[in-house]
């Protein structure tokens, strides 16, 4: 696909989340003229650009939204709840849209065609039948003011007519009122333009020539040769442009460079070229003031326009102060594109692999110059270090994106489920600020989902329910995020009904998943709904429960070396915890050896470090100032050959809430290094969270203490455990 | 890096130049005696034996993983991934960097072998078919029986012998502790 | 034809009467008169209630005079209009740019 079209797509869909946050905000009572005008504005922008690059089924699709945006902007119709869902939908339809462009295709699909004229045909009855009395309404209410003089209607449904009469059309007797005059029995003039700029200095001027041209729109239902009929006559000594209805941008930019009026600044030929007035001229008014000060500012670097100085003032001070707007926008928009540079993601992945090797090699630098005993030279490479390090802190937040984006997206789903299922639910979103690394942002969209829909479908009980419970009627949705022990977590909340854990257990053994008999504990009972085919209500709705539940959740946050667990109470609600690891994040590590091989610990799951007292163990497990303190070995864990020194120690890390000792040889220091990830042979592993590459050339194996400390467990369970007991261990652990 | 590098690649660009028609060129190792190749095509660049770290929890053929300039390799033993012993590291043993393709995806596998010999040209019409027996290794890890100097050389299908997904899965198995049969089965 | 008549008033703009067509036939003859109306006062009154015909020529005659008062810094008010000459300003949409207060009869 070319990349303009991509490029156009992705900025689409930015205009789309911004117009759908609009339109929720709209809902949820927030209807003042800014919110309105960024809706529209997303419209507008989204239109231009599909026209630009002539996609124009998306074009001609946007345009009937913006038609209604326009209405409820003009205040000619009162925003419904009706009307937001039916522009949510045509948002929807847009995308579905621009999905269809990402796939390279540039025609409509034929079934989405199908369900966006049902869309369509919604929006349009909005607006329908209205539309023309209300407009020549409008029209007739103003003459003579802003919206006459500016061309403040929706013109994009009208033709566009520009022509520039020869200088001696009326020497030959004819006369242009008569030829405009008969165009009203074509249709409607909406708005006409007189433009003058022709006309030379009074003492050169030939009162016989003539020296007019005119913008007209025209809204009419005539074909473009009836309105060239019109101008028959004179049609060899004039210079005629017509656009059709609906013509894309491209066209009215062709017409801007057609028209003669060269000296014009641009925002003035657009707005009466009719192509993008409305908003301008909007943003005119209202910043009136401001407008006029930087309108003053911009006509005075213009000396060479010589007679136009008599012509600007002619311009309708309207006209003057929507062209300002537009260009006080046309550079705010520069500055703002100056702030946001789009790179391609493995640019920076590969910025970043290079950063990262440069880490590695400023390390060994400096480390040789310490061996070399050479003040000066240690003094360098330090300075060199810290700047590297700079760098690679800089390098690294480039990846970093915000999940509010992710989460924001919810608002919309969490209003239409809880439409289509009936319950009123609030969807709580805190820290939204939370970074994590893009990639892991994509893959995390469809999990979340799940876990939003289900707990909406399954978790939140309908009002009636809840209202005999004694519970806010109002259903509690929350979508938590924050980082913990080098991991970011995600919470999905809600104050339903929890999980039934004999209801679960039913089902498992109906479901064939557990045997009758097992002894389960209530946890690892709850932890059943992440198995394959399994679900908990009766009824299939088309929300979840279609038996590809939470497995797919847990895969999903598998894949992405997560892990997913759920807190659960009868009646009080569920908390979903995802907790993800922030692939190639800065990881702050605590670097430890065992025998020749060295492991970095995430420094954030560090509590603290001791030695390893023999005396203080037992199995393993050791008292900790009188708290026991299970640990794990890792010479005996990881196989790694050779005896243990006299003297061993332990790093005290916390993971999920849970305290654990890892026992190593050597405690090394602190260590700030870039993630490598141990790519696909190693996708099973778990335990280790990836690798990292030493000043001396060696890699080293960053530890998952979380998964380390799981694994842990599971072994010990596995050799404890009567027999039957460990086939549910395998069954929860099985991917 | 180390003099053998150089002149290995030295020798691969000067056969590489000469090649051409059905000829293919290959490049063969020894491993536990024996006499292997593989396509030159898929050969990156062949490195000294060290600097290995190992990977807990990994099935023996996988000896761990390596820094290439910066990008982390794994490296396999060869002989074990046939199903033989762990490869003892001797003088010669070093380490080729083969480019395999899964699933449109690159990656780069370091194979672990004995010592790496020459690059040959082997003419199409003096390969054999791999037999349904008797080659000790898997008859899917073999393209050919390559006939050089009236020996046998076994040419390796090395996308089958380093299929990244085969590897992964074994190795899966291998954490599930190997002393659960239970954990095996599934 | 159209018949010119010119008074100065007490605040000293000069007040001219054009009785008659403003047309392409006699264009020739009103810039005359509206460039020495210009040139004699740096206010121009022009009272057009007796306007009884206006074509393009005539209109643009009144654009020509209006831009060429401005470009002096003068001042050009148009005092009176007659309904011939209100539609077409109304038309071309110019009301604007003339400024001028019009009186809008019941029927408009």
């Amino acid at each position: 696909m070319e990349e303009i079209y991509s490029v156009f797509a992705q900025e689409a869909r930015e205009q789309l989340t911004a117009m759908e946050d609009g339109l929720l905000r709209m809902e949820q009572g927030d209807q003042d003229a800014e919110t309105l005008n960024a809706i529209f504005r997303a419209a507008h922008t989204i239109k231009g650009a599909s026209g630009v690059v002539e996609i124009h089924h998306v074009e001609k699709f946007t345009h009937i939204l913006e038609n209604l945006l326009d209405k409820l902007r003009n205040g000619e119709m009162q925003v419904s709840s009706d009307m937001i869902t039916a522009l949510l939908q045509g948002c929807d339809h847009i995308g579905a849209l621009l999905d269809r462009v990402d796939q390279g295709y540039m025609d409509e699909d034929p079934a989405v065609a199908a369900a966006g004229e049902a869309t369509a045909a919604t929006l349009r009855a909005f607006t329908g039948g209205a539309a023309t009395a209300e407009q020549a309404g409008m029209v007739e209410a103003s003459v003579g003011t802003v919206e006459r003089a500016g061309g403040d209607t929706a013109i994009s449904d009208c033709w566009h007519i520009s022509i520039r009469f020869g200088r001696d059309v009326l020497r030959m007797g004819m006369e242009p009122l008569a030829f405009l005059r008969y165009l009203l029995n074509l249709g409607e003039i909406v708005h006409l333009t007189t433009l003058s700029d022709a006309m030379p200095l009074a003492e050169d001027m030939d009162p016989e020539a003539c020296y007019l041209g005119f913008e007209i729109t025209l809204r009419s239902h005539a074909t473009k040769e009836q309105i060239e009929n019109v101008f028959a006559f004179c049609r060899d000594e004039c210079d005629l442009y017509i656009l059709p209805p609906n013509s894309k941008v491209g066209d009215y930019l062709n017409l801007i460079e057609h028209l003669p009026e060269e000296n014009m600044r641009l925002g003035e030929i657009l707005v009466k070229s009719g192509a993008i007035t409305q908003e301008e001229l909007d943003q005119g008014l209202r910043r009136q003031k401001a407008a006029a000060k930087i309108a003053e500012a911009t006509e005075q670097p213009t000396p060479q326009l010589g007679d136009i100085l008599v012509d600007k003032k002619m311009v309708q001070p309207e006209i003057v102060e929507a062209a300002a707007a537009r260009q006080k926008q046309v550079q705010e928009k520069k500055t703002a594109e100056a702030r946001l540079i789009r790179v391609q993601a493995d640019k920076l992945d590969q910025l970043i692999d290079l950063v990262g090797e440069l880490v590695i090699a400023g390390a060994s630098a400096n480390l040789l110059a310490q061996k070399s005993g050479q003040g000066s030279l240690v003094e360098a490479t330090s300075v060199l270090s810290r700047l590297v390090e700079n760098i690679r802190d800089s390098a690294l937040q480039l990846r970093m994106v915000q999940i509010g984006e992710t989460f924001n997206r919810f608002n919309r789903v969490v209003r239409d489920t809880s439409r289509e299922l009936g319950k009123d639910i609030d969807l709580v979103i805190s820290g939204a600020e939370t970074e994590l690394d893009k990639s892991v942002v994509e893959k995390i969209g469809d999990p979340l989902m799940h876990l939003v829909r289900n707990a909406m479908d399954h978790g939140i009980e309908p009002a009636e329910v809840r209202e005999a419970k004694g519970k806010p009627v109002k259903g509690r949705l929350e979508l938590n995020a924050y980082h913990d022990s080098g991991s970011i977590v995600i919470e999905v909340v809600d104050d339903g009904g929890g999980l039934k854990a004999d209801k679960i257990q039913a089902k498992a053994i109906e479901k064939g998943i557990i045997q009758p008999g097992q002894t389960l504990s209530e946890q690892e009972i709850v932890n059943l709904i992440f198995e394959a085919g399994f679900s908990t209500m009766e009824k299939v709705s088309n929300l979840s429960g279609r038996g590809v539940g939470m497995d797919v959740v847990k895969r999903n946050i598998q894949a992405l070396r997560g892990t997913v667990d759920v807190k659960t109470e009868v009646d009080v609600g569920s908390r979903f915890i995802i907790r993800l690891p922030l692939t190639l994040a800065i990881i702050d590590g605590f670097l430890t050896s065992v025998g020749d091989a060295s492991y970095v610990i995430p420094l954030d799951s560090v509590v603290e470090c001791l030695a390893l007292q023999d005396d203080a163990t037992r199995g393993h497990m050791l008292n900790l100032r009188g708290e026991v303190l299970p640990f794990i070995r890792l010479r005996e864990f990881f196989d790694v050959e050779g005896a243990p020194p006299q003297r061993e120690n332990v790093v005290v890390i916390s993971a999920g809430g849970q305290k654990a000792g890892i026992v190593v040889d050597q405690l090394l220091g602190e260590f700030q290094t870039v993630i490598k990830p141990l790519g696909n042979l190693f996708k099973h592993l778990r335990g280790i969270g990836g690798s990292t590459i030493l000043g001396s050339g060696e890699v080293a194996l960053i530890l998952d203490v979380q998964a380390l400390t799981q694994l842990a467990g599971q072994a010990e369970e596995r050799r404890a455990s009567p027999p039957q007991r460990i086939g549910a261990a395998m069954l929860s652990e099985r991917e | 890096m180390s003099n053998l590098v150089k002149a290995q690649n030295g020798a691969v660009t000067a056969a590489k130049s000469t090649g051409g028609g059905d000829t293919h060129q290959y490049l063969t190792f020894t491993l536990g005696g024996e006499m292997f190749a593989v396509g030159i095509l898929n050969v990156k660049e062949i490195i000294e034996y060290g600097n290995l770290t190992e990977i807990p929890m990994m099935p023996a053929f996988i000896r761990g993983v390596i820094n290439l300039r910066g990008a982390v390799v794994p490296v396999v033993d060869l002989a074990a991934r046939f199903g033989g012993k762990i490869s003892a590291v001797q003088r010669r043993t070093c380490i080729v960097i083969v480019e395999v393709t899964q699933e449109d995806a690159r990656h780069d596998i370091g194979i672990m072998v004995d010592a790496v010999s020459e690059v040959l040209e082997i003419p199409a019409r003096d390969i054999e078919p791999p037999p349904a027996f008797g080659a000790k290794i898997r008859a899917d890890f073999i393209a050919g029986m390559g006939k050089v100097d009236g020996k046998f050389v076994i040419i390796l299908e090395i996308q089958r012998v380093l299929s990244v997904d085969e590897m992964a899965l074994l190795a899966n198995v291998n954490q599930a502790s190997p002393s659960d049969p239970e954990a095996i089965a599934a | 034809m159209t018949e010119f008549a010119t008074q100065t008033t007490t605040d000293g703009a000069l007040h001219l009467i054009l009785d008659g067509p403003m047309t392409i036939y006699n264009a020739g003859e009103i810039k005359e008169q509206l460039m020495s109306g210009l040139q004699t006062s740096s206010i121009l009154e022009i009272d057009l209630s007796h306007v009884g015909e206006m074509d393009t020529a005539g209109f643009q005659l009144l654009v020509m005079a209006k831009r060429e008062s401005m470009r002096r810094g003068h001042t050009l008010r148009i005092v009176a209009h007659s309904p011939a000459v209100r539609e077409v300003i109304d038309f071309y949409n110019m009301d604007a740019f003339f400024g001028d207060p019009m009186v809008i009869p019941a029927e408009h």
